[in-house]
C-alpha cells in the first residue's frame, strides 16, 4: 500500500547546526530561542507531515462534511418512512401459508400494520408515520431510499456492512475511506469522530469504525457524550497525578530538548519529526477538544431545539449537538449512534432491534430520534451549514411485516434509508419495497449505492478511492455501486 | 461490475447455443448402433484418429472456431475439454461426453450438427481409442500449440521451481562480508554504485538484536557484559544466547499469530470468550522456542489432529485453523438456514484465506466470486481448497483422542458403578418419584422423556424442543395433565385468588403478572430466549442437568399441581417428603423470578432468585392426608424477560428412619457408596480443552456462483491451486475423508517442491529483521504483489532453508550474522548521495531504523520499569471487566499489578472491544489477517504515552525503582535510568538537563517524558 504522501524532510543540514548552536548556548536548559525554533520546526514538519490535511476532491463537491445517524438493532421501515395500504388491509390476515417462510428468529406471524397512523407531510407529500412528526416536518429536504437491502439479518455482519460495504470484519469503514480520501479541514481535531449512546458501543464494537487496512488515523476517534468526562481518552492525565501534571511543562521542554538531540545525526528520518510534531499537535488538540464539548456558549433556544434537559431524548440531542459543533469546526466524518449492543437489560431494548415489542421498543426510541434528528437539520440550516453537510440516516436492516408476537423480526429484504442536505434534492425518494414492506422491488439497492452517492457528493469518484490488500485494489464499495443520480440536487 | 455480468451473460448466451444447437440444422437419419466388435484390434493415433478428429470436428472445435471453447485438433485443449468439462473421459467411453455427442440422437445434442453423420465404423473406433486409454502421442504441433497456449502469467516468477542461485563474488576484496548474504547485497549495491554501511557499534547492536529476537530491550548488565566481550565470536555468542532465551518463542509468536489472526473471542456481535484458545498460543510460543522443524510446523496446524490423534501437542497446533472470527449468532443461534449458509461460506473463506496467505502468499479469497483477477487462480481452485475443509468446525474440544477415551472409560465405570448403589438404595428405602420425569410424560420412575414437557395452556403433553413465546393465553385457566399424576397446569396473575386444582383450591398471595408465558413446563431446561449460553444448569456446585440428576423446568408464568394421592399408587413411601433444590436457571445477576410452592394450598416455600443466589434446599414433610403439591414461577414484575425458574432433583421421597434396622444399616453401606462414587464423579477432572477443529466427513462443495451460496455451480473435488509448478493439484474425489484431505493440502504446502512456501518464509524473516521483505508484500505472493528486490537472494535463502532442515533459527542466525544486519543506521557516510538514488533503501546501504510496535513498546516499558512479570504460559491476563450478556460487554481498567504485567503475547485479546491503548499504537484488530504492522504518528499517540493511566503509573514504579537501585542521587538515577531505557550513558549535557528536570518536577517526570522520547521508541 502507498501511503498518502510520503513525508518530505523540511529540516535541511544548516537548520541543524543552529539548532546544535542554540542548544550549547542554552545549556540544554531549555533557552527561549531553542524552544521557539523547535516549535517552529515541528508546525512546519506537521504541515508537510499531517496526513490528515485536506486534500483537493476529485471534481466539485457539494458537501464538505458527513454527519451519519446510526440506529443499530433494525429500524422498522413499516412503522415510520415505508407507508404500506396494503399491510393495512392484510392486517391480522396470515403473511405465509406455505409455513416455508423462516425468519432470523422466528416463523411469520399474521401481518402486522404499523403501530403508528401514516400522514402526507410537507409540499412533497411523503408519508412519515406518527411516530416521528417532528422529523416529518423536514421531508422537503430528505431523501428517502426505501429499496434498501442487506447481504445479511444478523446485527454484526450486516453494521459491518453498512458501515464497511464487507459483512466480515476487518474493512475500512465509510469514515476512514473519507478521510483517507479527503483529509480533513480541521488541524486541531480529529478527522474521523464517533459518538457513541452514552449505554455503550453498537453490535460489533469499534470495529464498525475502523480503519481496517488503512494507517489507523483514518480510524474514527470517540468522542464522550456524556458531560463531565474527558472528551477523548487520554485528552489529560488523571487527576490523581497532580506531581506529573504540575511538572508538565518541564517536562515537555526536557522532551522536545532530547527529541532534538536526537534528530541531529538522523534529520534523513522524517518520522522523527513527524512525532515531534504530532506532540504539538496533541497540545491544540487538548485545547480544541475541551472547547468543542463545552455547549455553556450555545443559546437556550439551541438547548430546546435539541431538547438538552430532557431525561431520555437530551443525550442524544447532545450527541447532535456536538455533531453541529464538531461539523462547524471543520470535521469531515462524524457519525453518531442512536442505540447501544443488544444487553441483558430488562424492559426497553437497548437499541432499535424490536423482536418483542414495536410499540415498547420503537415507542422509546422514536421520539430519541425525532428530537435530535430534526432539531440537527434545523440547527444546521440556521447556521448555514446544511447545504455542505450531508446528513444521512443509516440502519443495519428493516423489520418484518409480519409480526413475531407483538414484535417485528429482522428483515434484510427491504428497509429505508434517508439523506438530507449537502447537496440532495429534498422530498425524493428512490426505489420502493413490495406491497406489504417485505422485499425491495423497484430498484433494489445496497449500502454501495449509499456509500457511491455519499462520495459522489463530497467530490469522490467511489471505483477510483482504492487501495491495493492482499491481492486486490479495495473500495469502499467492494465492485458494486452506482451513484443515484435522482436524488442529488 | 458491468464488465462481469457481460461475461456472465455471454458465458450464458454461449451455453445455450451449444446445448439447444437452436441456430444449426439438424441431419436426418441417426448413425447406426456400433458395437466393440466394429473396432479394429490395434490403433495407430496419428493415422487413425487424428484425421478422424480434425477432419469432423475441426470446423467448429479447430484452429480457427473453437465452440464451446472446446478445440479438439491439438493434445491438451483436446483432453482438457470445454466450458462444460471434459469430453474425452480415458478409458471410459460410456462416459466421455465426445461420445455421448456422436451418438445422439437428439437434434439438440448430436455432433455434427449438420453434414453427415459419423459412420459406425468411425464412432467404434473412437471408443475403442478411448476406452484403451486414449493415448496422444504428443507431436511437434501439440507442442508448439501447448506453448504458445500458455497462460502467461503462469510465468510469474513465485510460480517457478525454486533453484539455488550461484553466490555472485564479493565486489572487492575488502568488501566487508560476513557471510553469503552480503554477496548478494553487496554485488546489487555495487551495480548501483552504492556501498553498505560500517558496521553499527556494539551498544546499538545488543538493542537491536534483543528488541528483535526477544521484543525486550537487554538488561544493562547483559549491554555491559557484550561490550566488554573481546573474543572474534563475542557478536555470534550473542546471537545465539538470544535465540535461547525462553523469550524469543514469545517475540516471535507475536509475528505468527498476527498472520494467523489469533483472538481470544469469537468476535462479531455476541463477542464470546474463547477459554480455551490460549493452548494454541502456548504451542506456537513453545514449537519456536524447541526450532520445530517448519514443514512440521505447518503440517501440524493443518493436519495435526489427523497425523497424531493421541498427541496432545500435535492436535493443539490445530487451533490455527480455528483461530480467527467466528460468528455464534449466524452459525448457532438464527432459525434461519439460508443466514446459517452464508455465515458457514464467510467462516470457510476466513479459514482457507489465513491457510493460504500465511503460508504460501495466495490472496485465494480473491477467486471466492469470480476467476483471481490478478493470478492465474480459477474460481474452482478457490472451492477445491473450500472442498479442503469443508469438513472442519470451529470449538472446544478435546487435546487427543487418548486422553478423551481415557476418561470416557473412567467416568462410564463410575456411573456404572453409581447405578448399581442406586439400585441397591432404592431397593432397600424405596425409589423416589421424580417429578421432573413426571412432567416428561413418564411415571416418576424414569420412564419420562427428557426435554418432553407440558403446555401450561392446554395441559397437553408437548414433545418439541422449539417453544417461544406462548400465544393465547388465558390466565387462571386449569387443564387437566397428560396424565393423572398431574392434576392440574395453569398460568397464575394476581393478585387475586389463583385456582390450582380441579377441585377447587385456590392460593392467595400470587402477585400481579405480564400476563405472558415462556416455553412449556419441561422434564429439563426450558429455552432461553437469547441464547444457550444464558442457562445455567448448575444450581450452587451441583450441575443438574449432568448424571442421573433431573430438572423441573419451570418458567414464568406457569404452575402445575401434582395429585400425591395418584402418586402414592405408584410407590410406598414411609412417611414421605418433597426435597429437592429451586434456584434460577438464567446468567443474568438480577433478581430474576419469583417462585412459590403449596401443600394443599397452603404455601410452604416462596422466594425471589436471581443467578447469585445459588440453589435453595427445598425439604417439606408431606402429611399422610395431603392431596396437591403445586409449584408456581411467576415474572417478578418485569416482564419475562429472563424468568426461568429451575427444580433440581424434585423428588417425593421416603424417610429412611421408618425402615428396620437392619435394612438402615445396609441402606447406609450403599448410601455411602453412592456418595463416595459420586464424588468421584465430580472430582473426576475433565480432559484439557482447547478451541480447535472438529472434523466430520465434509458435505459436497460446488462453486458458489457469484460467491453467493444460494445459486451453486459444480460440484468441486478437493484440491488446491494448479499455478505452483510441478505439484499436483486434486486431491481425489468427494469420497476422500476429511482427514486425507487437510494432509494432503498439509503435504503439498510443504513439499520441497513446492515453490511458496519457504520464499514466503523466508521472506517474512527478512521483513521481520529488516522492517520490509525482500518482497514487500509478505502475505501476497502473486502478479500484484511486490517484486523481490533480490530474486536471486530470496531464491537462494529458501533453498538454505530447506537446506538447513527447514530451522528457523538456523536462518535467524545466518541473517543476523550478516554484516548486511549489523550495518549502521545513522552515520552512515554518503548517506545523502545513497538517499538520491534509493530513497527507499530497498538495496540495504544501510539498516533500517525502527520503531517499537505496541506490543514491544508495551513490554519494554514494563521491563525498565522492573514491573514485567515473566510468567510463562497459561491462560491470557485479562486487562478488563467483564460482563456476561447477550452481547458480553468488556471493559478495561488499567493494569497495576503484576497479573496484569506480563507480557503483551500473554494479553487476553478481545475482537469487539479492541484495547485502546494498544489500539492507538498501531496494535491490528485481529479481524485482519496482519502481515506487516502499519505504522503511523499521531497526535493521539502522544496523548496516549503522555496521560495514560498505565503509562503514568510506570512513571512511578520506575521512578521507585531508579530511588531503589541508584539511592537518593538525580545523577545516579539519571544515569541508571538511561542505561536501562537507552543503553547507553547520557552525555554531560544531557545528564545536565535531566538532572535539572528532576529537580524542578521530580523523578517521575523525568522516567515519564523518557517514555515518550523518541530513542526510547525507536531503534537505529
Amino acid at each position: 500500500m502507498t501511503m498518502p504522501d510520503a513525508f518530505p524532510c523540511r529540516l535541511h543540514r544548516g537548520d541543524v547546526s543552529r539548532r546544535n548552536f542554540l542548544w550549547e548556548l542554552g545549556g540544554g536548559l531549555g533557552g527561549v530561542a531553542l524552544m521557539t525554533l523547535l516549535a517552529e520546526e515541528a508546525r512546519a514538519a506537521a504541515r508537510v507531515a499531517n496526513p490528515l490535511a485536506a486534500k483537493p476532491s476529485m471534481f466539485p463537491a457539494k458537501a464538505k462534511a458527513v454527519i451519519n445517524i446510526f440506529c443499530p438493532g433494525g429500524l422498522s421501515h413499516l412503522d415510520t418512512f415505508d407507508y404500506k395500504p396494503e399491510l393495512v388491509k392484510r392486517d391480522g390476515t396470515p403473511f405465509d401459508t406455505t409455513g416455508n417462510v423462516q425468519f432470523f428468529a422466528s416463523k411469520p406471524g399474521n401481518c402486522q400494520q404499523s403501530y403508528w397512523p401514516f400522514r402526507q407531510h410537507g409540499q412533497c407529500g411523503r408519508w412519515v408515520s406518527d411516530l416521528l412528526p417532528k422529523l416529518a416536518g423536514h421531508v422537503d429536504e430528505m431523501a428517502f431510499i426505501h429499496s434498501m437491502q442487506s447481504k445479511t439479518a444478523l446485527h454484526g455482519p450486516a453494521m459491518f456492512m453498512a458501515n464497511s460495504g464487507f459483512i466480515l470484519p476487518g474493512f475500512p469503514s465509510m469514515g476512514a475511506w473519507v478521510t483517507y480520501g479527503l483529509g480533513s479541514e480541521s488541524e486541531e481535531l480529529p478527522a474521523f469522530v464517533v459518538l457513541p449512546d452514552h449505554r455503550g458501543l453498537p453490535p460489533g464494537g469499534p470495529v464498525n469504525w475502523g480503519a481496517g487496512f488503512l494507517p489507523a488515523i483514518h480510524q474514527g476517534t470517540v468522542i464522550e457524550t456524556a458531560e463531565g468526562r474527558p472528551p477523548i481518552a487520554d485528552l489529560f492525565a488523571a487527576e490523581d497525578h497532580a506531581t506529573l501534571v504540575a511538572g508538565e511543562p518541564a517536562g515537555r521542554e526536557f522532551l522536545a530538548a532530547v527529541n532534538a538531540r536526537h534528530l541531529g545525526p538522523r534529520s534523513d528520518n522524517s518520522e522523527l519529526a513527524a512525532r515531534i510534531a504530532a506532540y504539538e499537535l496533541a497540545a491544540r488538540l487538548q485545547l480544541s477538544a475541551p472547547e468543542v464539548t463545552n455547549l455553556s456558549g450555545e443559546s437556550e433556544i439551541v438547548e430546546r431545539l435539541y431538547q438538552l434537559d430532557h431525561p431520555e431524548i437530551g443525550p442524544f440531542g447532545r450527541q447532535c449537538l456536538l455533531a453541529r459543533r464538531l461539523v462547524e469546526r471543520g470535521v469531515r466524518f462524524v457519525q453518531i449512534y442512536c442505540g447501544a449492543e443488544n444487553t441483558a437489560v430488562k424492559k426497553i431494548r437497548p437499541n432499535w432491534d424490536s423482536h418483542e415489542d414495536v410499540v415498547r421498543d420503537h415507542g422509546y426510541w422514536g421520539p430519541i430520534l425525532d428530537g435530535g434528528a430534526s432539531g440537527l437539520l434545523a440547527d444546521l440550516k440556521a447556521h448555514g451549514l446544511l447545504d455542505s453537510t450531508l446528513v444521512m440516516c443509516q440502519t443495519e436492516f428493516g423489520r418484518q411485516p409480519a409480526a413475531q408476537g407483538k414484535g417485528r423480526d429482522h428483515n434484510a429484504g427491504a428497509f429505508t434509508v434517508w439523506m438530507a442536505g449537502g447537496g440532495i434534492k429534498g422530498g425524493t425518494s428512490y426505489g420502493t419495497s413490495d406491497e406489504l414492506g417485505f422485499k425491495a422491488e423497484e430498484n433494489p439497492t445496497h449500502c454501495y449505492d449509499i456509500h457511491a452517492t455519499a462520495l459522489q457528493l463530497l467530490g469522490v469518484d467511489h471505483t477510483k478511492l482504492s487501495v491495493y490488500n492482499n491481492g486486490i485494489q479495495r473500495r469502499l464499495t467492494d465492485v458494486h455501486g452506482h451513484v443515484i443520480e435522482s436524488i442529488i440536487g | 461490475m458491468a464488465s462481469r455480468r457481460q461475461w456472465w451473460i455471454g458465458c450464458f448466451a454461449a451455453c445455450l447455443i451449444v446445448a439447444s444447437g437452436l441456430s444449426l440444422p439438424a441431419s436426418a437419419a441417426p448413425p447406426a448402433t456400433p458395437t466393440a466388435a466394429d473396432a479394429p484390434a490395434a490403433i495407430d493415433f496419428e493415422r487413425q484418429i487424428r484425421p478422424l478428429l480434425a477432419g469432423r470436428c475441426g470446423d467448429c472445435h479447430g484452429p480457427d472456431t473453437q465452440e464451446s471453447h472446446l478445440r479438439l485438433d491439438v493434445k491438451h485443449r483436446a483432453l482438457k475439454g470445454g466450458d462444460f468439462g471434459p469430453v474425452i473421459v480415458a478409458g471410459k467411453s460410456g462416459e466421455s461426453e465426445l461420445i455421448r455427442r456422436i451418438t445422439s440422437t437428439d437434434d439438440k445434442k448430436q455432433m455434427p450438427p449438420d453434414g453427415d453423420r459419423l459412420s459406425a465404423a468411425e464412432i467404434a473406433l473412437l471408443q475403442a481409442w478411448i476406452d484403451s486409454g486414449a493415448a496422444w502421442p504428443e507431436s511437434e504441433a501439440d507442442r508448439l500449440a501447448r506453448e504458445s497456449d500458455r497462460d502467461p502469467r503462469l510465468d510469474h516468477w513465485a510460480w517457478q521451481p525454486l533453484a539455488r542461485p550461484a553466490v555472485p563474488p564479493a565486489p572487492a576484496d575488502d568488501s566487508p562480508v560476513r557471510n553469503d548474504i552480503d554477496r548478494f547485497i553487496q554485488s546489487k549495491l555495487a551495480a548501483s554504485k552504492l556501498f553498505p554501511a560500517p558496521e553499527a557499534d556494539r551498544r546499538t547492536l545488543v538493542r537491536r538484536l534483543s528488541f528483535d529476537l526477544l521484543g525486550l530491550p537487554p538488561p544493562p548488565e547483559d549491554v555491559a557484559a557484550f561490550v566488554a566481550d573481546e573474543s572474534p565470536d563475542a557478536y555470534e555468542k550473542l546471537v545465539d544466547r538470544l535465540l535461547a532465551s525462553p523469550h524469543y518463542g514469545e517475540r516471535w509468536a507475536r509475528h505468527w499469530l498476527d498472520i494467523a489472526h489469533y483472538a481470544d473471542t469469537h468476535g462479531f456481535e455476541r463477542d464470546q470468550l474463547r477459554p480455551n484458545a490460549w493452548r494454541y498460543r502456548d504451542w506456537v510460543i513453545k514449537a519456536l522456542n524447541t526450532d520445530l522443524r517448519y514443514d512440521d510446523f505447518i503440517r501440524r496446524q493443518i493436519a495435526g489432529d489427523v497425523v497424531a490423534p493421541d498427541d496432545a501437542d500435535a492436535v493443539i497446533a490445530t487451533g490455527f485453523l480455528a483461530a480467527g472470527p467466528w460468528d455464534f449468532v449466524g452459525q448457532v443461534e438464527t432459525k434461519s438456514d439460508v443466514l446459517r449458509r452464508q455465515a458457514r461460506a464467510d467462516d470457510l473463506d476466513d479459514m482457507i484465506t489465513q491457510v493460504m496467505t500465511s503460508t504460501c502468499g495466495v490472496t485465494i479469497n480473491c477467486a471466492r466470486c469470480h476467476d483471481h483477477k490478478l493470478d492465474p487462480i480459477p474460481q474452482r481452485e478457490y472451492y477445491a481448497l473450500t472442498a479442503v475443509f469443508a469438513g472442519v468446525k470451529r470449538q472446544d474440544r478435546g487435546t487427543s483422542a487418548a486422553a478423551d477415551r481415557q476418561y470416557a472409560q473412567t467416568k462410564a465405570d463410575i456411573t456404572a458403578g453409581i447405578t448399581k448403589a442406586r439400585v441397591d438404595v432404592h431397593t432397600l428405602a424405596g425409589k423416589p418419584i421424580d417429578l421432573a420425569d413426571i412432567v416428561g410424560g413418564g411415571n416418576g420412575r424414569g420412564t419420562g422423556k427428557k426435554g418432553f414437557g407440558i403446555d401450561p395452556r392446554s395441559g397437553k403433553a408437548r414433545d418439541t424442543k422449539a417453544e417461544g413465546f406462548l400465544g393465547d393465553i388465558k390466565v387462571n385457566k386449569l387443564s387437566p395433565g397428560p396424565t393423572p399424576l398431574v392434576n392440574a397446569v395453569f398460568i397464575p396473575n394476581g393478585p387475586g385468588d389463583v385456582p390450582v386444582s380441579t377441585t377447587g383450591l385456590v392460593v392467595k398471595g400470587i402477585p400481579e403478572t405480564s400476563v405472558a408465558a415462556w416455553d412449556v413446563i419441561r422434564n429439563g431446561p426450558v429455552n432461553q430466549q437469547f441464547s444457550t449460553k444464558l442457562v445455567s444448569t448448575k444450581l450452587g456446585e451441583v450441575d443438574y442437568a449432568k448424571d442421573s440428576h433431573t430438572i423441573l423446568g419451570l418458567h414464568a408464568n406457569a404452575g402445575i399441581t401434582f395429585d400425591l394421592a395418584e402418586i402414592a399408587k405408584q410407590a410406598r413411601l414411609a412417611n414421605p417428603r418433597f426435597r429437592g433444590v429451586v434456584g434460577y436457571g438464567g446468567r443474568t445477576a438480577e433478581a430474576g423470578a419469583d417462585f412459590f410452592v403449596f401443600i394443599d394450598g397452603e404455601l410452604v416455600s416462596q422466594g425471589r432468585i436471581g443467578f447469585d443466589d445459588g440453589g435453595i434446599p427445598l425439604d417439606i414433610p408431606l402429611p399422610p392426608t395431603a392431596r396437591f403439591l403445586t409449584l408456581v414461577a411467576t415474572d417478578a414484575g418485569n416482564s419475562i424477560g429472563m424468568d426461568q425458574i429451575f427444580f433440581g432433583d424434585a423428588r417425593i421421597e421416603g424417610d429412611p428412619a421408618a425402615l428396620p434396622p437392619d435394612r438402615q444399616a445396609a441402606l447406609a453401606e450403599a448410601t455411602g457408596r453412592l456418595e463416595k462414587l459420586e464424588a468421584e464423579l465430580n472430582a473426576l477432572k475433565e480432559p484439557d480443552k482447547f478451541f480447535g477443529p472438529v472434523a466430520g466427513q465434509p458435505p459436497t462443495v460446488k462453486v458458489n456462483i457469484r460467491g453467493n451460496p444460494e445459486t451453486t455451480g459444480d460440484e468441486v473435488a478437493p484440491g488446491t491451486i494448479s499455478a505452483a509448478a510441478g505439484l499436483r493439484a486434486v486431491f481425489g474425489d468427494e469420497a476422500v475423508s476429511d482427514g486425507d484431505r487437510r494432509k494432503a493440502l498439509a503435504d503439498w504446502i510443504t513439499a520441497p517442491q513446492n515453490p511458496l512456501t519457504p520464499r514466503v518464509l523466508v521472506n517474512r524473516l527478512w521483513h521481520y529483521h529488516f522492517g520490509a521483505g525482500l518482497v514487500d508484500t509478505p502475505s501476497d505472493f502473486g502478479l500484484g504483489g511486490g517484486k523481490p528486490s533480490h530474486p536471486e537472494l530470496l531464491d537462494w535463502l529458501a533453498a538454505e532453508f530447506i537446506a538447513r532442515g527447514w530451522s528457523l533459527k538456523a536462518m535467524h542466525r545466518l541473517i543476523c550474522t550478516s554484516h548486511t544486519y549489523r550495518q549502521r543506521c545513522v552515520d552512515v557516510p554518503g548517506a545523502a548521495a545513497a538517499a538520491a538514488i534509493d530513497a527507499d533503501n530497498r538495496l540495504l546501504w544501510r539498516q533500517n531504523a525502527r520503531r517499537l510496535d505496541a506490543e514491544s513498546l508495551r513490554d519494554a516499558t514494563l521491563a525498565v520499569t522492573g514491573c514485567l512479570n515473566p510468567e510463562m504460559e497459561g491462560p491470557g491476563y485479562r486487562d478488563f471487566d467483564y460482563e456476561e450478556a447477550y452481547a458480553p460487554v468488556y471493559r478495561y481498567v488499567t493494569p497495576d499489578k503484576p497479573d496484569l504485567w506480563r507480557r503483551s503475547i500473554y494479553r487476553f485479546i478481545v475482537r469487539s472491544t479492541p484495547h485502546a491503548f494498544l489500539t492507538t499504537l498501531d496494535c491490528p484488530n485481529p479481524a485482519n489477517l496482519t502481515p506487516a504492522r502499519l505504522e503511523t504518528t499521531t497526535a493521539l499517540q502522544s496523548l496516549a504515552l503522555l496521560n495514560n493511566d498505565f503509562m503514568l503509573r510506570q512513571a512511578g514504579h520506575w521512578a521507585a525503582r531508579l530511588e531503589k537501585e541508584a539511592g537518593d542521587d538525580p545523577v545516579a538515577q539519571v544515569r541508571r535510568g538511561y542505561a536501562l531505557a537507552l543503553v547507553r550513558e547520557p552525555d554531560e549535557t544531557e545528564l545536565a538537563a535531566a538532572v535539572a528536570l528532576v529537580k524542578r518536577a521530580g523523578l517521575p517526570q523525568f522516567c515519564r517524558m523518557l517514555f515518550n522520547a523518541n530513542e526510547f521508541i525507536y531503534l537505529d
